[in-house]
């Protein structure tokens, strides 16, 4: 095992690592947003619209990230729009990973007992003060762990972003290997990155959890 | 222009491409419910060296990218001196990835199963594979079949990956049709249409088979 | 000639953890008797059954079984071991359990669970099992519902199902953990009316339960239990109308 080659390509490791972690920021943020988005199309009582809900989740659930992201990276000059690689991987992942958080979401809300709502709007609280007070404090605990969970699975998948050239850590690490003739300390390296990332990211989501249940502690 | 009628010059061997996505697929799933099982119970187990043994498995296999994994098993074995076909090398992958996360949905079945059930078991003089086999598997499996079909619908799609390693499945075979004919979209939609069905056909046949138990056993 | 007891607890202790849950039961239970045991929560009552059968590992004492300690060995210098899985089952082949929650297999039909012990343990062929099973599906009045499933079925007559399977096995002890205290009120008769006939034929039965009158009817012996010891036993009549304890005398003046 050759540790010395870590010293001259180090800085790249690490320039491809902030570049995974802004990458998979940047779409779990879209993510997150187009998911409410979406979720809030969902519950639009029209079939039509219903429909077209669930044709969009069964594309991005239902075929690979891979082809999702070549069709965005290949499509996207014909429409006119040129993306950079990193782009494409942004809204390609963006995309995705807002059909599982609204159903995340969807399943959220979905679990709340109608009589709560019920006595609120009986004690006459607004829309707004429904969703602000009873509905997302409650449904908060309960669906941090599958954004988590789902987050994940997300970071893991960026590596195929390494495919299309963006330069994030897969990609680092595979230049190295091809550079250096080397294979087992630049993969074991990455193994290991990811590792730690998903590793920190699980540890925040149990935080958040734990943040947003602490009313359901029993002393 | 977009001209959709390109890809029927090439069907033969799409459809072949599909094939050799669905079979290997099929096999890696099957490979690693066996092992997931037997992962399932070691962790449970008694020995202790066992059990920590298989959580770093786990917890390598699902916190470290599929295509990371892909890599390090194609590159490292021909060092340690295995040369094996690319095909089963993707095989192996698959089914030791997916067995990882068939082991922690399974471990929950068998985690909630009412001790009680086993005690009945006990109390007949049936021995503990009898149990296992008779009594505790078959419910599991009916309580985790909706998440192993999710787990089924994602490995299709993480199947994609395995064109990275030389194996000639849809995804490799769109590749190279779509730089040989300068038609990427077209060729791209159709691999996300042939994916679809797979995925769609496995989604189908999930929720079948999940009536007919609901019926079967009456409520 | 002196009654052989079928069943004998011989100065039994367990603990779970620092709890000493029993502190030194005896109980000898002859052939063809009902015993009922009967304590307050926590007194043990289940914790004594299960050591019966070695659901719960006895720390102290002796449990036998028509003459076999049950559950451990004596090594060369005499210390006890844990004996292996055959051997108990071995010796507890004769003893079956009927449980509070029923514990029947819900992916398998009525016939199913009442055949499968027979099919997997006594090696009975399949026709031999159903055969078998039918009959003692009869007996407890649930042979038309054999190929229903047990969530198909009320809580009474799940439990029904459940001494039909034990019955199956042709047992010389059945053990009853509670076995009505799980189901609405207007179902325990149903369940109340097997066991009395069960009884009525000469079956020797153990049970824990809080149903006093039934236990007054058909019990030869009953059991107080409080804290971890038998504070009294003897016949109903003795018992229930001349408590000789004062803590026999306030569990029973809360059940009227």
């Amino acid at each position: 095992m050759e540790l010395s080659i870590f010293i001259e390509y180090w800085p790249l490791l690490l320039s491809g690592l902030i570049f995974t972690l802004k990458v998979c920021s940047s779409s779990l943020i879209m993510g997150l947003l187009l998911g409410i988005f979406l979720y809030l199309f969902s519950t639009i009582k029209n079939r039509l619209t219903f429909m077209i809900y669930r044709a969009y989740l069964t594309i991005f659930r239902g075929t690979p990230l891979l082809v999702q992201v070549y069709l965005i990276f290949y499509g996207g000059p014909l429409l006119g729009i040129t993306l950079s690689a990193a782009e494409v991987g942004i809204l390609g992942m963006g995309l995705y990973v807002a059909a599982y958080f609204s159903e995340i979401y969807r399943s959220g809300f979905n679990s709340l007992p109608k009589g709560q709502i019920e006595a609120a709007q009986n004690l006459g609280f607004s829309k707004r003060q429904i969703l602000t007070h009873i509905q997302l404090p409650q449904i908060l605990g309960l669906i941090v762990p599958s954004l988590t969970n789902q987050s994940i699975i997300l970071i893991k998948e960026s590596a195929i972003l390494s495919i299309i050239s963006v330069p994030e850590i897969t990609y680092a690490a595979v230049k190295m290997a091809s550079e250096t003739y080397s294979v087992v300390e630049p993969y074991i390296f990455l193994a290991g990155a990811y590792w730690v990332i998903n590793f920190v990211v699980s540890r925040f989501g149990n935080w958040v959890e734990l943040k947003s249940t602490h009313y359901l502690a029993t002393n | 222009m977009f001209d959709i009628s390109i890809v029927f010059d090439y069907i033969g061997p799409l459809l072949e491409g599909l094939w050799t996505t669905a079979w290997i697929s099929g096999i890696s799933i099957f490979i690693g419910l066996i092992l997931g099982v037997a992962l399932a119970l070691t962790r449970n187990g008694k020995h202790p060296l066992w059990s920590r043994l298989v959580i770093v498995y786990v917890s390598f296999f699902r916190g470290t990218p599929l295509l990371v994994q892909l890599a390090i098993v194609f590159y490292f074995l021909p060092l340690a001196g295995i040369f094996v076909p690319s095909i089963v090398a993707a095989i192996l992958v698959l089914s030791m990835n997916t067995a990882a996360f068939q082991s922690e949905i399974l471990r929950g079945g068998f985690r909630t199963l009412p001790k009680g059930q086993e005690e009945a078991a006990w109390s007949y003089g049936i021995t503990q594979w009898q149990c296992f086999f008779h009594i505790k598997l078959p419910q599991v499996l009916r309580k985790t079949l909706p998440s192993l079909v999710n787990e089924t619908i994602d490995i299709i799609k993480n199947s994609a990956l395995i064109s990275t390693i030389a194996v000639t499945d849809l995804m490799r075979i769109v590749q190279s049709y779509s730089s040989t004919t300068y038609r990427p979209l077209e060729f791209f939609i159709t691999a996300g249409a042939l994916y679809l069905i797979l995925t769609c056909t496995v989604s189908y046949v999930g929720q079948r088979i999940e009536q007919k138990l609901i019926q079967h056993q009456g409520a | 000639m002196i009654d052989k007891a079928i069943l004998e607890l011989v100065d039994i202790k367990k603990r779970f953890g620092d709890n000493e849950v029993l502190k030194g039961i005896n109980l000898k239970v002859k052939q063809g008797e009902v015993v009922s045991i009967i304590g307050g929560s926590g007194s043990g009552k289940s914790t004594m059954l299960r050591c019966m059968n070695f659901l719960e590992e006895y720390d102290e004492g002796e449990v036998c079984v028509q003459g076999r300690m049950i559950g451990y060995g004596a090594d060369a210098k005499g210390n006890y071991i844990k004996a292996p899985y055959k051997c108990i089952q071995n010796d507890l082949k004769d003893v079956c359990m009927v449980f509070q929650q029923f514990n029947l297999w819900p992916h398998m039909t009525v016939l199913e669970n009442v055949t499968t012990p027979l099919k997997l343990v006594k090696k009975t062929s399949k026709i031999e099992a159903e055969k078998k099973a039918l009959e003692v599906l009869k007996k407890v009045g649930m042979e038309h519902k054999a190929d229903s499933f047990p969530s198909q079925l009320s809580g009474g007559q799940q439990q029904r199902v459940a001494i039909a399977r034990g019955l199956a096995t042709d047992p010389k002890i059945m053990l009853f953990d509670e076995p009505t205290s799980a189901l609405d009120p207007e179902l325990v008769g149903e369940v109340l009316r097997v066991m009395q006939s069960l009884a009525s034929e000469g079956m020797t039965m153990v049970i824990v339960t809080h149903e006093m009158n039934f236990a007054a009817q058909v019990s030869d012996n009953i059991v107080f239990l409080a804290s971890g010891l038998i504070e009294e036993q003897g016949h109903p009549d003795l018992l229930f109308k001349n408590p000789k304890s004062e803590k026999l005398k306030t569990f029973l003046a809360s059940w009227h």
